[in-house]
């Protein structure tokens, strides 16, 4: 009997369907991987297990965990199997542990409500658990709150919860997302480690095929609610035979074309930057103690070069991009754009400032949503001293849409009528109309399913070769920062610890942070090979 | 977290610093001669001159708020000039009754709040739950004094159960004086239950639907379990901040229905000094109630704290 057995589950929520017939089995110690895009339904199937659905969900067909099927149970027997027989984690640590209790309530809590225990039985269980996934006694006491970790710690303590009564199953709802790569790798580290070691079943759910592929005995391919493909892994990659799973595979590794070469003049030189954020105050009349967030950077950007810039969270990435844009400034160093300097005493410098345009990670976040597209496009004019009016401005319009791929009568709508990938589109356009020389990319297609950001890419690459333009693409993905740039920096702790040509860096990385970051980031099994 | 008081404590005495130098400001020294304003266009030269005398105007600015701040440290503030009497026997007096309707009708209110906030949240989109909204909205909407001149019409006046006005005296014993404050602590209270009610229910909503929750409820935690030990607390921090406002408010907005009832509040003192001109009286009265503000303020943040862990760390 498999542990997990899904038969033909079909789900509708308000009578809106949302899985049709998904079918997939998960036998114990097996790990089985679940992958697709966005309204793949991958995490309804996983929500459905559990009976966690929203109000108004309709699941026919079959759930049989342990031969039992859950759709059969009333919610108080679902509440007894829950946290006992399965456990589930989610994607975000940050915001998925209850702030005003303590770690070792939360997780004594899942044993409390199941067995009858007394507090301090509880509680020594509790430290168990936390140990079992690394979070040891002497540096994590039961006392601390959850604002006082990490989210990779978070995440441990999640998992902690989930696996506190050794249930039977597991599921992880893109367990890793929200996570830098070596955080991620620990954590997955971890999740393998639990499997073995009670010999439970993982369903884990992702969007990310590079991460599932290094994980998974058994994959299962999902879009539009249905299951696409499955079968072992890594087997499976080397004979997908539906279209989607191919294109899906294809666009994991695109690599998009790119033709012109960049010059020998360099277009952005930052040399010596330091930027200092003041820190609370040692008591209520002390003096503020200084973070250093970016420590004496030094780099140059030649006139239609890509350049990468990688970095964990909170390693200055960020700061350095306002530094360069002008929108703070820095303490120590320079930045020149053509040799103009970027700040001219204590105020930006237009003239440079206009030269220079950002595309931001969050394409839901980053319009204001009752503003029209030609209004949102056309926010950069108030950087030029004479911004086209009438006519000028509507060809304007036209064009920085056409160029990015949309039609100029796109102008009328408003920013919710867009998909993800059209909206970071529209932010491109943006970015375009006033004509720079230098688009930042913060995180640009972070946020994006990977067959969209293949097209993202595309675009970039193709409009870098027609409009000569020069790219600085910061990133936390360092496979997509292979694909498209032609030299990488990277960063840890405010400070550049190694750059070069992205291919030598990506061959022989030779900063031990550097070979750290690379060997965590999980890959795609060599498709060559097979 | 005694860092986190002691903090408090500093912004306490600084906001009143601050505010007592408004009042001041705003009252002996921006309207030019008080002496005369209290007198009026047809005073006398020596009777100003004798009322300048009596408030020490004579004195520099600084001087004059010095003595002021010294007075009221020391419990002297001042002589009433209409009444005659020491303003701190005034306060003293109304005290007793505005501050024991303020905390009666913040009971009222919490006590009806905080159930019905609960039960609508927990039964979302139910029938319960829109029969607590219309009631609330109904509760908002309706000027509470037509609500207090209804009560006195029906519990008054037709049943007789209470009195149509004034105030026992605690002379009497306590439940005769708190007997006299019911009826207008329920027309106090009404409004303010329904604004807490609503708060209570959308604060508790929005609790529900984060993340949090669904992890607790992934534990095997039954939605009732979720709602006491999980989101109750953490819906608290809008709620608390409701109840500070509104016992400030309670505490010396009352004015109408004290009027409506004949209770001789605070808030009748104020409006009575303001007719008469008693700039002493108008002075220490607020400075009164901009302190009782200040230090609810002051133990709504404590309370912030005694709930969310976040800011006893934080410096």
């Amino acid at each position: 009997m498999s542990l997990l057995r899904i038969e033909g589950l079909s789900l509708a929520i308000h009578d809106f369907a949302i899985l049709h017939d998904v079918s997939l089995t998960v036998e114990p110690g097996q790990i089985v991987g679940v992958i697709g895009e966005s309204g793949s339904g991958k995490s309804m199937t996983s929500l459905a297990v559990m009976q966690l659905l929203p109000d108004g969900a309709q699941a026919t067909g079959r759930i049989l965990l342990e031969g039992q099927d859950v759709l059969s149970l009333s919610e108080a027997e679902l509440c007894r199997l829950r946290g006992r027989a399965m456990g589930m984690v989610f994607q975000e640590p940050m915001t998925a542990l209850n702030p005003i209790q303590t770690i070792g309530d939360q997780v004594a809590e899942t044993i409390r409500i199941h067995e009858k225990v007394s507090k301090s039985v509880a509680r020594a269980r509790a430290r168990a658990a936390l140990a079992r996934v690394e979070m040891p006694e002497d540096r994590f006491p039961l006392s601390r709150y959850p604002h006082e970790l990490s989210g990779g710690q978070r995440q441990r303590v999640v998992i902690a919860m989930a696996i506190a009564l050794r249930p039977r199953l597991l599921i992880a709802d893109e367990p890793t997302t929200a996570l830098d790569v070596t955080t991620q790798a620990q954590i997955l580290k971890l999740l393998k480690r639990l499997v073995q070691e009670d010999g439970m079943g993982l369903l884990m759910i992702s969007h990310d095929l590079a991460v599932v592929a290094d994980m998974a005995d058994h994959l299962v391919i999902m879009r539009h609610g249905k299951v696409v493909e499955a079968g072992p892994s890594p087997a499976l990659f080397h004979r997908l035979q539906h279209p989607y799973s191919k294109a899906l595979l294809a666009a994991s590794t695109h690599q998009p074309e790119r033709a012109a070469q960049p010059q020998e003049i360099p277009l952005l030189e930052v040399r010596g930057v330091v930027r200092d954020y003041a820190t609370a105050r040692e008591g209520l009349w002390g003096k503020p103690g200084t973070f250093r967030a970016v420590d004496d950077v030094s780099f140059q950007i030649r006139r239609g070069e890509s350049l990468g810039l990688v970095g964990e969270s909170g390693c200055g990435k960020s700061t350095l991009t306002r530094a360069i844009l002008g929108l703070e400034e820095v303490q120590a160093g320079e930045i020149l754009l053509d040799g103009q300097p970027v700040f001219t005493g204590h105020k930006p410098n237009r003239a440079v400032r206009r030269r220079m345009q950002v595309v931001f990670q969050d394409p839901y976040g980053s319009f204001n949503p009752r503003h029209r597209v030609d209004r949102l496009v056309t926010e950069p004019f108030h950087l030029l001293d004479d911004p086209p009016r009438g006519a000028a401005r509507e060809d304007a319009i036209a064009e920085a849409l056409e160029s990015v791929g949309l039609t100029p009568e796109d102008r009328y709508k408003y920013i919710h009528e867009f998909s993800g990938g059209q909206r970071q589109r529209i932010a491109i356009a943006r970015a375009l109309i006033i004509k720079p020389d230098l688009i930042i990319l913060d995180e640009a297609v972070s946020a994006l399913d990977v067959s969209i950001r293949a097209q993202i890419l595309d675009l970039l690459a193709d409009l870098g070769d027609r409009l000569g333009l020069t790219y600085l693409f910061i990133s936390h993905d360092l496979s997509v920062v292979q694909q498209v740039t032609d030299r990488v920096l990277v960063m840890q702790s405010g400070k550049i610890v190694e750059q070069g040509e992205t291919a030598a860096i990506f061959d022989a990385p030779r900063h031990a942070y550097t070979k750290q970051l690379l060997s965590a980031t999980p890959r795609l099994p060599d498709m060559t090979a097979a | 977290m005694l860092r986190y008081v002691l903090k408090r404590l500093v912004s306490l005495v600084i906001s009143l610093a601050v505010a007592s130098l408004v009042i001041f400001l705003a009252i002996e020294v921006v309207p030019g001669d008080p002496a005369a304003y209290m007198l009026g266009l047809n005073a006398q030269p020596d009777t100003l001159a004798a009322l300048r005398d009596q408030l020490g105007l004579n004195g520099t600015i600084p001087a004059r708020y010095l003595s002021w701040i010294g007075g009221m440290l020391t419990g002297d503030f001042g002589t009433s000039y209409t009444y005659r009497t020491p303003v701190a026997d005034m306060i003293g007096e109304r005290m007793w009754i505005s501050l024991p309707l303020a905390l009666y009708a913040l009971s009222l209110s919490t006590l009806i709040a905080f159930p019905a906030g609960v039960w609508a949240a927990s039964r979302r989109g139910s029938a319960v739950d829109m029969g607590v909204m219309g009631v609330t909205q109904l509760g908002v909407a309706i000027p509470n004094f037509w609500f207090a001149m209804l009560m006195v019409l029906v519990f008054a006046i037709n049943l007789r159960w209470f009195s149509a006005g004034g105030f026992a005296g605690w002379e009497q014993g306590f439940l005769a004086g708190m007997k006299s404050l019911t009826l207008p602590a329920i027309a106090l209270a009404l409004p303010q239950a329904s604004i807490l009610t609503r708060v209570m229910r959308s604060s508790l909503l929005d609790t529900l639907s984060e993340d949090f929750i669904r992890t607790a409820r992934a534990k095997g935690l039954t939605r009732r379990q979720v709602l006491w030990r999980h989101a109750l607390r953490n819906a608290m921090i809008p709620v608390l901040t409701i109840i500070g406002m509104q016992f400030s408010f309670l505490l010396a907005g009352a004015i109408i229905i004290e009027n409506v009832f004949f209770l001789p509040g605070l808030g009748r003192l104020v409006f009575q000094a303001i007719s008469a001109r008693d700039l002493i009286v108008v002075e220490s009265v607020l400075m009164l109630l901009v302190f009782a503000v200040i230090v609810v303020n002051f133990a709504v943040d404590v309370a912030y704290a005694a709930v969310d862990p976040r800011l006893r760390g934080r410096r």
